[in-house]
């Protein structure tokens, strides 16, 4: 699990990477809310996420393995 | 608003003399027809000289031509001895616009909209037009240089149109050319236009010349300085060094979002270099 | 998913598309081709300035004018709290919204629009607008990026406070957000470099340039039953944006799309469609809009003008060793440039260890600022690939090999973090390479460039049915309207799995209430998306008409297989029958259980991303600083093309796009805060006499999370050529142009300076 910069500095000392065991996206977020209070808002308020490397704009119930590496990422735009 | 299609001259000059408010010739209409979406123009009564048939002829008169001031632009390029005589008031005329614009806009309207930029009008210049005028007074006829006055402004008075144009015979050795600079290939106003016209005499030397600019004053202009730097001169790079610097030292240009002062001035110098020298190879070329 | 083994009928051919004589005739409808009976004209009041307070607005001599129906200003649309709703691609301020297609207490830009009125004719519309008084209390404005950011800048907005950096800064200002992207340790990485080139670039606004202007015309009845016509990038997301807008249930109203004339991105953003769906919900008549085109330019549009700084280091093989990069983007009005995938796209291509990316989100008293075409990709490719042009000259390394060494590949940490799966870098710079264009000898005062290009692609919602018609043709609908030839491909994707000829299937792209939700036609996402509805839907309509068979023959479905078109017995012990035509099982659809009609609804994932290898030649006029593109090569992993035809296509227009945001196109502003240049004839998009013919090379790398392997295509072709266009004027003049576009004034200034 990696936290992009500000994320970390509020909300973990500054560590990026953290880890977590959750089975889908919501999971890990209530998991992360649990440990770093008010982190959830941040990441359920627009932010995608990278799941062992593809890109999920408005995640949700997406699956997550046990070594997956999942990323929180600003929120994206096509044209 | 009005609209009259007459069929004669003087049907015209009369519409246009008894006219009450505001009052417009409309030939293509490619300048008009813009102003009157924009809402820049409310024209109480429209003068559509399109089916006045004198002014849609181009003629060979007096060993020179004359083009009514209603001919279009892809009439200009179809015109094969008038491409041959002039093919620098032919090619001018034909920068205007695109294809659909060449099969409406007519060098009268060019003219007569005074725009500082208008790619027919410095090649006019260069060549020594002079035009016709028709009014209520009858007609007259002037220089193509004396006719705009600033920026959209010309010396026409109320009910006076612009009947056609006037070139005058060619000696032999003789040749014109226009260039012009913008950003693209088409569909773009000139930075800046240069026409020059020469002739030559039996050695190659320039016996005669003339030279417009547009775009580098608030109307365009005819440089005298510039023609007297090629006259007498093998047109070789000393004569077009001092050609290049007497248009450079003629611009009075503006700073806009089309062109610098700066910029404006510098390309003034390398058009009339490179027109003088088209121009110079075709005299040569014996046309 | 595996990959159906690269032996297609429909797929890869390139039949005419539907919708191609009737845009070629004319006939096609676009926006503001329709018309309905009683029908009035909108038209909106703009602001004049680029920043004042809304002191007040008095509509009423407006609304007494005689053939005045409605008026309508902010305080006829329900005030938004603080809400992003996802719709589209991504989490939407709908507040902003909301401020951005009827000002609300301040006007932020020159052409933000403040009211609106209805009337029997233009003609009165235009009086009625004149006669709306508007009291403007005129504030200080701000337009350039740089100055916005300044401390004494005029700040546009009380509540925004800069997002993503800690602590929380105490007073508002202009900087909307701050991202941040590292890898690795730069510092560690320069202090091994042999070679590290730093420059400063600038990039100006530039728009999308569709040729069709925004254009819409709605319509209610008596029962407050409203429908609405307009051209979209998706219909769903236009019903999706007047239901919020406007507060009213989606079932009250139905969105047909219009034909379209270029989006680009532009055409996602509400604009007029809730303004007219307003105006006629209040004088209960159809009420058409249309933007003339100084509207277009002064409202809608463009994408981010920019600074940027980029320092990439690298060691004398060619790798390399570190690289930073710092974005600041021009939001316009309100927060939301696309600044995030600025900073995650342009170090992409490579395979680099240690990086560093900041970015920022700046808003100033532009128009507030919408996609365009891979949004924010092209500016930090601009800089990026510039430096690595620099760098592999400084190194005297051929620039494709320079960057084929440290190109990214399955298993690569990308700079913004994840790995990638299977991806086509390698195979698209290397067919650069290859292509005899690379090779060729250049004539005086022309150079080279190259520059590679990344993009996401992006999936999403998509609904398709297929339904079976008595003859054994079929309907393909789907809900995504039809901008680069999506019909032709649904049509082709369809052909294919049923087994019937292209010819036999129309493809329809249906309004928003005849087909489930559908995301919008943007992120290079149609082909991908609604093409997987149409092969499940599709797959849906083989399994019934297996069924079909099977009840003729009074058989087990399960000895029943469907190749090429026809139901046929599994194997000999399944019976002795001839096989059954589509169009037999059709004929009979009555007798064995009704209409045949299959249905898909989705959530698709796996867009493959894809990358694009560009080469570009020029020849410099060294007296008057015009380029002219005199050769052009475009080669882009396409993972799979449906359509080659249309794919070409998009590669060309991506190209030429790119050309102009890099010679001509520019938003200008005078010291007014007034745009100047809001026609085509001032703002300069290429014309077909500026350009050669664009070579285009598809590269087939198949994604395989897609059962053709199709990546999506639209958007990564206008990412290389700014950067190759630069690249090729320093080949050609030995001077590096750190700002665009490269018009010949700025061109000559340089080759005058020499810088
Ligand atoms: C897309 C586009 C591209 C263009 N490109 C160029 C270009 O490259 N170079 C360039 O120079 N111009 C260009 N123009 C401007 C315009 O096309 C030219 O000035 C053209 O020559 C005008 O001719 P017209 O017959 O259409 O004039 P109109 O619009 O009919 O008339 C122009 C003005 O002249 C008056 N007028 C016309 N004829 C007469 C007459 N005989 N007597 C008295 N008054 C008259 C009219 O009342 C009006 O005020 C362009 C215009 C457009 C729309």
């Amino acid at each position: 699990m990696v936290l992009t910069n500000w994320l970390n500095q509020r909300f973990t000392d500054g560590e990026p990477e953290i880890e977590v065991s959750a089975g889908t996206v919501r999971q890990l977020i209530a998991e992360l809310d649990g440990r770093f209070p008010g982190i959830g808002a941040e990441l359920e308020g627009g932010m995608a996420v990278a799941i062992d490397g593809e890109i999920f704009p408005d995640p949700f119930l997406e699956p997550i393995r046990a070594d997956s590496e999942v990323f929180f990422l600003p929120p994206l735009e096509g044209g | 608003m009005r609209y009259e299609a007459p069929r004669a001259i003087e049907e015209a000059v009369a519409l246009l003399a008894d006219a009450e408010g505001d009052a417009h010739v409309l030939a293509g209409g490619t300048d008009l027809l813009v102003l009157l979406r924009a809402g820049l123009v409310t024209p109480a009564l429209v003068v559509d000289i399109k089916h006045i048939e004198e002014m849609c002829e181009i003629a060979q008169a007096d060993g020179g031509f004359r083009i009514g001031a209603a001919v279009t632009g892809a009439e200009f390029g179809e015109h094969a001895e008038l491409k041959r005589a002039w093919p620098g008031v032919v090619e001018a005329m034909e920068l205007v616009g695109s294809t659909q614009i060449q099969g409406r806009a007519t060098a009268g309207g060019n003219l007569c909209n005074a725009s500082p930029a208008a790619d027919c009008v410095p090649a006019m210049i260069a060549a020594g037009a002079t035009c016709t005028i028709a009014g209520p007074a009858g007609r007259r006829e002037m220089a193509v240089e004396d006719i705009a006055t600033g920026p959209g402004e010309t010396v026409l008075g109320k009910g006076e149109i612009v009947v056609d144009f006037l070139l005058p015979p060619r000696p032999p050795r003789s040749a014109d050319a226009y260039l012009r600079l913008i950003p693209r290939t088409e569909m773009d106003i000139a930075v800046v236009g240069a026409g020059v016209n020469l002739t030559l005499d039996d050695d190659g030397l320039c016996k005669d010349a003339r030279v417009a600019l547009c775009a580098i004053a608030p109307r365009v202009l005819r440089v005298a300085e510039v023609a007297d730097a090629l006259i007498g001169s093998a047109i070789d790079d000393a004569a077009l060094e001092l050609a290049a610097a007497a248009a450079r030292a003629a611009c009075q240009p503006i700073d806009d979002k089309r062109g610098t002062v700066e910029y404006r001035t510098k390309i003034a110098g390398v058009l009339v270099r490179r027109a003088a020298l088209i121009a110079k190879q075709r005299a040569g070329n014996g046309s | 998913m595996d990959i159906e083994a690269p032996s297609y009928k429909w797929v890869g051919t390139r039949p005419v598309r539907p919708d191609g004589i009737d845009k070629v005739t004319g006939r096609a409808m676009f926006g503001a081709d329709f018309s309905l009976p009683d029908m009035l004209t909108g038209k909106i009041l703009r602001s004049p300035h680029p920043h004042a307070r809304l002191v007040s607005i008095d509509v009423s001599k407006a609304a007494a004018l005689r053939g005045v129906k409605a008026v309508a200003t902010a305080a006829d649309i329900p005030e938004i709290p603080v809400d992003n709703a996802f719709v589209g691609d991504a989490p939407t301020n709908f507040r902003h919204w909301s401020s951005n297609v009827l000002a609300r207490e301040k006007v932020l830009y020159d052409g933000h629009a403040v009211a609106a009125v209805a009337a029997t004719s233009p003609a009165i519309a235009d009086a009625a607008l004149a006669l709306i008084e508007v009291d403007y209390e005129v504030l200080p404005h701000v337009i350039d990026v740089k100055d916005a950011m300044r401390d004494d800048a005029p700040v546009l907005h009380d509540d925004l406070f800069t997002a993503g950096v800690e602590p929380k800064p105490d007073k508002p200002s202009n900087v909307a957000k701050r991202v941040e992207f590292t890898l690795g340790n730069t510092e560690a990485g320069f202090a091994e470099a042999d070679v590290v080139v730093e420059r400063a670039f600038r990039t100006k606004a530039v728009h999308q340039g569709y040729i069709e202007p925004h254009a819409v015309i709605a319509n209610t009845a008596e029962d407050g039953q409203s429908q609405v016509w307009c051209p979209s990038q998706g219909h769903f997301m236009i019903r999706a944006a007047c239901a919020k807008l406007l507060g009213i249930e989606i079932s009250q109203f139905r969105v047909f799309p219009a034909e379209i004339g270029g989006g680009f991105g532009g055409k996602i953003n509400p604009y007029l469609e809730p303004v007219a769906l307003l105006l006629s919900r209040k004088s209960g008549r159809p009420v058409k809009m249309v933007m003339t085109r100084a509207e277009v330019f002064r409202a809608t549009g463009p994408t981010s003008g920019a600074a940027l700084t980029v320092k990439i280091g690298a060691l004398k093989d060619g790798r390399i060793a570190a690289a930073e990069a710092t974005l600041t983007f021009e939001a316009g009005a309100f927060p939301g440039s696309p600044v995030g995938a600025g900073c995650m796209t342009g170090f992409a291509p490579y395979d680099i260890t240690n990086v560093k990316i900041v970015g920022y989100d700046v808003v100033s008293n532009r128009p507030k600022c919408c996609a365009y075409r891979a949004p924010g990709a092209p500016i930090a490719a601009y800089g990026i690939e510039s430096v690595l042009d620099e760098i592999a000259q400084r190194l005297d390394l051929d620039p494709i090999d320079f960057r084929l060494k440290n190109a990214a590949k399955e298993g690569t940490k990308a700079a913004y973090g994840p790995q990638f799966g299977k991806i086509g870098c390698i195979e698209t710079l290397t067919a650069a390479k290859d292509h005899p264009h690379y090779g060729a000898p250049l004539g005086p005062n022309q150079g080279r460039g190259v520059a590679a290009g990344f993009w996401f692609n992006f999936a999403g919602q998509a609904s398709a049915a297929v339904n079976v018609n008595e003859d054994g043709t079929a309907i393909v609908t789907y809900g995504n309207p039809d901008i680069g030839g999506t019909r032709a491909s649904m049509a082709q994707i369809a052909a294919e799995v049923l087994g019937i000829d292209y010819d036999k299937i129309r493809p329809i792209v249906a309004d928003t209430s005849s087909i489930g939700f559908n995301d919008i036609t943007a992120g290079s996402k149609t082909t991908f998306t609604a093409g997987l509805a149409v092969h499940e839907a599709a797959k849906d309509v083989v399994g019934q008409l297996r069924e079909r068979a099977a009840k003729m023959w009074d058989i087990s479905v399960d000895a029943v297989v469907w190749e090429n078109g026809v139901a046929r017995p599994a194997s000999s012990n399944a019976g002795d029958f001839d096989p059954l035509a589509l169009a037999d099982i059709a004929a009979m659809a009555g007798k064995t259980g009704g209409p045949i009609s299959g249905h898909a609804s989705l959530a698709a994932t796996g867009a493959g991303p894809t990358f694009a290898a560009h080469i570009c030649d020029v020849e410099v006029d060294q007296d008057t600083g015009r380029i002219t593109v005199v050769r052009y090569t475009a080669v882009q992993d396409a993972g799979r093309a449906i359509h080659p035809s249309y794919v070409e296509g998009q590669m060309q227009g991506g190209v030429v796009q790119g050309i102009g945001w890099a010679l001509n196109e520019e938003y200008i502003y005078g010291s007014d805060g007034r745009l100047q240049n809001p026609g085509f004839l001032d703002y300069r998009i290429p014309v077909a006499s500026d350009l050669p013919m664009i070579d285009t090379v598809i590269v087939e790398v198949p994604n395989p999370n897609h059962p053709y392997g199709v990546r999506g295509v639209g958007e990564v072709p206008i990412v290389p050529p700014m950067a190759a266009v630069t690249n090729a004027v320093a080949s050609a003049t030995g001077v590096r142009m750190t700002e665009l576009p490269m018009s010949p004034p700025r061109l000559l200034a340089a080759l005058e300076n020499g810088s």
